[in-house]
C-alpha cells in the first residue's frame, strides 16, 4: 500500500501546476499513465490568453469568453480565469518559462480566434511543450514523488467519500492501493471517443471515465471542440496560431470563403464558426480533393514561417510532403477538445468530498459551449493552481482511516486479471470496437448533428458496449501489458461515448460546437442550462443546472 | 506495398534473451514507422512499444530503425525501407530493454536531474529578456526528453547528452543564477562542445542547433 498527503492524478500542465503550488517538505505525488513530459499538455501550439497588454483589459477578455462560449459558460468562473490570468503568466515569467519576447522583453502576443486582442503569450508555436517542460523543472526541483507509467484503475469511495485510488503499475503489471487525504483528477481530454483527432493515444479520458463510475457528476458533454485546421487525413494539429499569424482560407474556387461567414472576424472567427464554414464549403460541392480545404501561408514569407511557426512548418513536410513557404497545407476539421467534463466548483471540487478535478478532466464551466483558442492553456494553470493550493488546505486533516473497501476492491481486480486469458483467432477485439465506437462518433456525433443520427449513434454505442463486456480481459501480472491498458482504455472511451452521444440528443437546439441541424437555432428559453449526468443502475441520468449569468446577458452571437 | 518488419522482442517472464520476429505488413506512401508498429500491434496485442503523441512532441517512441536511434512518428517510412522490402526496428541502444522496444527511462531522467535542471531565478529579476536572448534560448529549448542524442551520441564531457541540451539551454538563459557557471560541469572544451554540437545536429529529431555559450 502506498501512502501520501496528496495524490495528484495526471502529469499534464494542470497536474504539474496543482503540484508545485505545495510548500516545501509537503507530501504530495503525482501518479501519471506517461512520463510526465510526454503528456499531451505538449501538443498545444498557440498560447495562454492573458489580458497583459497595455490596451487590453480583463473586462475584454472576460466578454469574449462569454461571447465565445454562446452564453452557456459560468460567468463568476470566467471571472476568475481572466481576472488571474496576467498574474500567473508573471508567476510562469519567474519559472523560467521561455517565452517569445516583444522588443521591449515582455512575453510577446499573438491574436487567436474570437479574440479582440492579441492575447496570447506565445513560444513559437510550441507553447504547451515549453510550459510543461518548465513546470516539470518546478517538480523536480520542489522533490514532488512521481510514479510515471503507473495508470488509475478505481476511484475507491466509501460513506459518500474518497476513500482511495487502485493503480496499475505498468513495469510491474501490479495492483496497487493508494490511500490519501485528497485527490486531484488531472488527466485531460477523451478526444480518442473519435476517429479524427488531433488528440494522442493516450487521450482516453480514463480520469472523466472513472470519476464519473465512483458516482461524480459530469456536465456539458455534448460540448465537443472540432478544430477547423487539422492536416487532411492524419489529423495532425497545424495551430490556431497560423491564421493568427495572417493565414487565409481557400475553398476549390479560391475564395477567401469566411467572408461569407463571419465577415469580421473571418479566419479568425471562433472554432465552431470556422469548423461549420469549411464543411459547408464541402458540403456545397466548394471542396477540394475528396473533402478538404486550403490553408494558405505562402504570403507571410519563408522568414516568418520559420520563425513563428517553426513546428506547422514542420508537421505540413514530413506529414503532409507540403512545403507551407510555397504551397497551401491541405485541412479538415477533427475533434481537439473536450468541453464537457467532471462538474467542479471554483476550488476545483467535484461532488465528491476529498475529490478534485481540474483542466481539460473538469467542467468548471469556463469554455461554455465552445472554447476560445488561447483558454484551455489559461485555464490548466489558473486552476491548476487553484487546486494545488485547494489540495493543500483540504490535505490539513487526519488521514482517514484504512477502509475495507480498499482491500477488497484490490482483490476483485486481482480476480479479474488473473483469470483473464488469452484472447483466441477470430474472437472479438479491443481494436475492433475501438474502431466501430470511434468510427460512430466522427460520423453521427460531429460537427453537424441530426436527431435521427444521434439516437443511431446512442444505440450503437450500447451494443458496443454489450460486446466488450463480453471481452476476455486480457491476463493481467505482465509487464508493459499495453493490450491490458488498451483493453481499459476502452472501458472508458466507451463510458463517455455513451454520455456525449446521449447529451447530444437531448440538447434540441444549436449552441457553440454544437449544432442540431434538426433545431439550428440556440433556445435559451429552453437550453440555457448545463446538461448535468450520473450514472444510474439502467444508464445515464440527466438533469439540468444553473449558468451562472453575472455581468453580460446573453444576446445574438455574430461574428 | 508491403515489407517485412523485423522486430527485436524480449518478454523478461518467458524469454532468455531478445529474439527478432518477423511480420508483414501493406503500407503506403504518407505512413510512418508508428503507423506500422500500430498495425503490428493490431495483428499482435502483445506487442511492447510506447507512443502516445504521434507528431513528434511527446518523445515517446524513440528505438532503433535501420541501424539508427529516431522517433519512430518521425520517421517515414519510405526513407528507411531498404530495397530488399524489409525494416529492422530494434529498442533503443545505451538503455537497458525492459520488454520489446520499451526501455528503462529513469535512469536518463535521473541523469537529468543532476544538471539542477530548472531556472534558479536571479533575485528580482524584472522578467524582461530580450528577443535576442530569446532566440538563443529557444532551440535547446524545443528539446522533448526523446532519448536519441543519449543513445547516439558518446561526446558530451562529464553530463549526459540530454542533460547537456539542458544545462545550455540554461546557460544562455539571463533569468539563471548559474548562467554560463553551469557549463564548468560539463568538463567541455570548446572544442569539445563543437563536436558535440555537430553531432547533437546530425542525430535530434527536432534538429536542435545549439547556440554560441560562453566557457569560462
Amino acid at each position: 500500500m502506498i501512502v501520501h498527503d496528496m495524490v495528484i492524478v495526471g502529469g499534464g500542465l494542470t497536474g504539474l501546476m496543482a503540484a508545485v503550488q505545495a510548500p516545501p517538505g509537503a507530501d504530495v505525488a503525482i501518479i501519471s499513465k506517461v512520463y510526465p513530459t510526454r503528456s499531451h499538455s505538449g501538443a498545444a501550439q498557440g498560447g495562454f490568453n492573458a489580458a497583459i497588454g497595455e490596451d487590453d483589459s480583463v473586462e475584454d477578455h472576460l466578454f469574449d469568453t462569454v461571447k465565445g462560449g454562446d452564453y452557456l459558460g459560468d460567468q463568476d468562473a470566467i471571472e476568475v480565469l481572466c481576472s488571474e490570468g496576467p498574474d500567473v503568466i508573471r508567476q510562469l515569467e519567474q519559472m523560467g518559462v521561455p517565452w517569445s519576447r516583444t522588443p521591449d522583453g515582455r512575453p510577446a502576443q499573438r491574436a487567436l480566434g474570437g479574440a479582440g486582442f492579441p492575447r496570447a503569450c506565445y513560444a513559437a508555436d510550441i507553447s504547451g511543450h515549453v510550459v510543461l517542460h518548465t513546470l516539470y523543472e518546478r517538480a523536480l526541483a520542489a522533490g514532488v514523488r512521481i510514479y510515471p507509467e503507473w495508470r488509475l484503475v478505481e476511484l475507491l469511495v466509501e460513506d459518500g467519500a474518497l476513500a482511495g485510488l487502485l493503480v496499475y503499475d505498468l513495469a510491474t503489471g501490479r495492483l496497487e492501493v493508494v490511500r490519501c487525504r485528497v485527490a486531484l483528477l488531472a488527466t485531460g481530454g477523451y478526444g480518442r471517443i473519435f476517429r479524427k483527432t488531433t488528440n494522442a493515444h493516450a487521450n482516453t479520458g480514463d480520469g472523466t471515465a472513472i470519476a464519473y463510475r465512483a458516482g461524480a457528476v459530469l456536465s456539458d458533454m455534448e460540448f465537443v471542440q472540432f478544430h477547423p485546421t487539422t492536416l487532411y487525413g492524419t489529423n495532425i494539429l497545424i495551430s490556431e496560431a497560423a491564421r493568427g499569424e495572417g493565414g487565409y482560407l481557400f475553398n476549390a474556387d479560391g475564395e477567401r470563403f469566411m467572408a461569407r461567414y463571419a465577415p469580421q472576424k473571418m479566419e479568425l472567427a471562433p472554432r465552431d464558426v470556422v469548423s461549420r464554414s469549411i464543411f459547408q464549403e464541402i458540403k456545397e460541392g466548394r471542396g477540394l480533393g475528396d473533402g478538404y480545404v486550403n490553408l494558405d501561408l505562402t504570403h507571410l514569407g519563408a522568414d516568418k514561417i520559420t520563425r513563428q511557426l517553426p513546428q506547422v512548418n514542420e508537421l505540413a513536410l514530413l506529414y503532409a510532403a507540403v512545403d507551407p513557404t510555397q504551397t497551401p497545407i491541405p485541412i479538415e476539421p477533427a475533434q481537439h477538445y473536450s468541453m464537457g467534463g467532471i462538474r467542479v466548483n471554483l476550488d476545483c471540487e467535484t461532488n465528491i468530498p476529498g475529490l478534485l478535478a481540474a483542466g481539460e478532466t473538469a467542467n468548471v464551466s469556463v469554455h461554455g459551449a465552445n472554447r476560445l483558442g488561447g483558454n484551455s492553456l489559461l485555464e490548466t494553470v489558473v486552476f491548476g493552481r487553484r487546486a494545488g493550493k485547494h489540495l493543500v488546505k483540504a490535505a490539513d486533516r487526519p488521514s482517514p482511516p484504512p477502509r475495507s473497501s480498499l482491500e477488497l476492491a484490490l482483490a476483485r481486480w486481482q480476480a479479474i486479471f488473473c483469470t483473464g486469458k488469452p484472447p483466441q483467432p477470430g474472437d472479438d477485439s479491443t481494436s475492433a470496437i475501438r474502431d466501430a465506437m470511434s468510427r460512430t462518433m466522427t460520423d453521427k456525433v460531429g460537427v453537424f448533428r441530426t436527431g435521427e443520427e444521434l439516437r443511431e449513434a446512442v444505440e450503437e454505442i450500447a451494443a458496443l458496449r454489450r460486446r466488450y463486456r463480453a471481452l476476455r480481459v486480457p491476463p493481467g501480472e505482465h509487464p508493459f501489458n499495453y493490450e491490458l491498458i488498451e483493453h481499459l482504455e476502452l472501458g472508458c472511451l466507451l463510458e463517455l461515448s455513451e454520455v456525449t452521444a446521449g447529451a447530444a440528443y437531448r440538447r434540441t437546439e444549436s449552441r457553440g460546437a454544437h449544432y442540431r441541424m434538426d433545431y439550428p437555432r440556440r433556445d435559451d428559453a429552453n437550453w440555457l442550462h448545463h446538461t448535468l449526468v450520473r450514472r444510474g443502475g439502467d444508464g445515464p441520468v440527466y438533469e439540468a443546472g444553473p449558468v451562472s449569468i453575472t455581468r453580460f446577458q446573453p444576446q445574438k452571437r455574430g461574428y | 506495398m508491403r515489407l517485412a518488419l523485423i522486430i527485436n522482442r524480449f518478454d523478461p517472464q518467458t524469454d532468455n534473451q531478445p529474439y527478432d520476429r518477423e511480420y508483414t505488413v501493406d503500407w503506403e506512401q504518407h505512413e510512418t514507422v508508428l503507423d506500422l508498429l500500430l498495425k503490428t500491434r493490431r495483428e499482435d496485442p502483445s506487442l511492447a512499444f510506447r507512443r502516445s503523441c504521434r507528431s513528434s512532441i511527446c518523445g515517446s517512441c524513440a528505438m532503433v530503425i535501420a541501424d539508427r536511434s529516431r522517433l519512430a512518428c518521425h520517421t517515414l517510412v519510405r526513407e528507411v525501407a531498404g530495397d530488399g522490402g524489409s525494416l529492422t526496428i530494434k529498442p533503443l541502444p545505451g538503455f537497458r530493454q525492459l520488454k520489446d522496444l520499451v526501455v528503462e527511462m529513469d535512469p536518463f531522467f535521473d541523469a537529468l536531474k543532476r544538471v539542477l535542471p530548472w531556472v534558479i531565478i536571479v533575485p528580482q529579476h524584472n522578467g524582461l529578456v530580450s528577443p535576442e536572448d530569446s532566440e538563443r534560448i529557444e532551440p535547446p529549448a524545443t528539446c522533448i526528453l526523446c532519448g536519441v542524442c543519449d543513445a547516439e551520441v558518446r561526446q558530451s564531457g562529464s553530463v549526459t547528452p540530454a542533460a547537456l541540451v539542458k544545462t545550455v539551454r540554461l546557460a544562455v538563459d539571463p533569468r539563471d543564477a548559474l548562467g554560463t557557471e553551469r557549463m564548468k560541469i560539463t568538463g567541455l572544451t570548446e572544442e569539445g562542445l563543437q563536436t558535440f554540437r555537430e553531432l547533437l545536429a546530425s542525430v535530434c529529431p527536432k534538429g536542435i542547433k545549439l547556440p554560441p555559450v560562453t566557457l569560462e
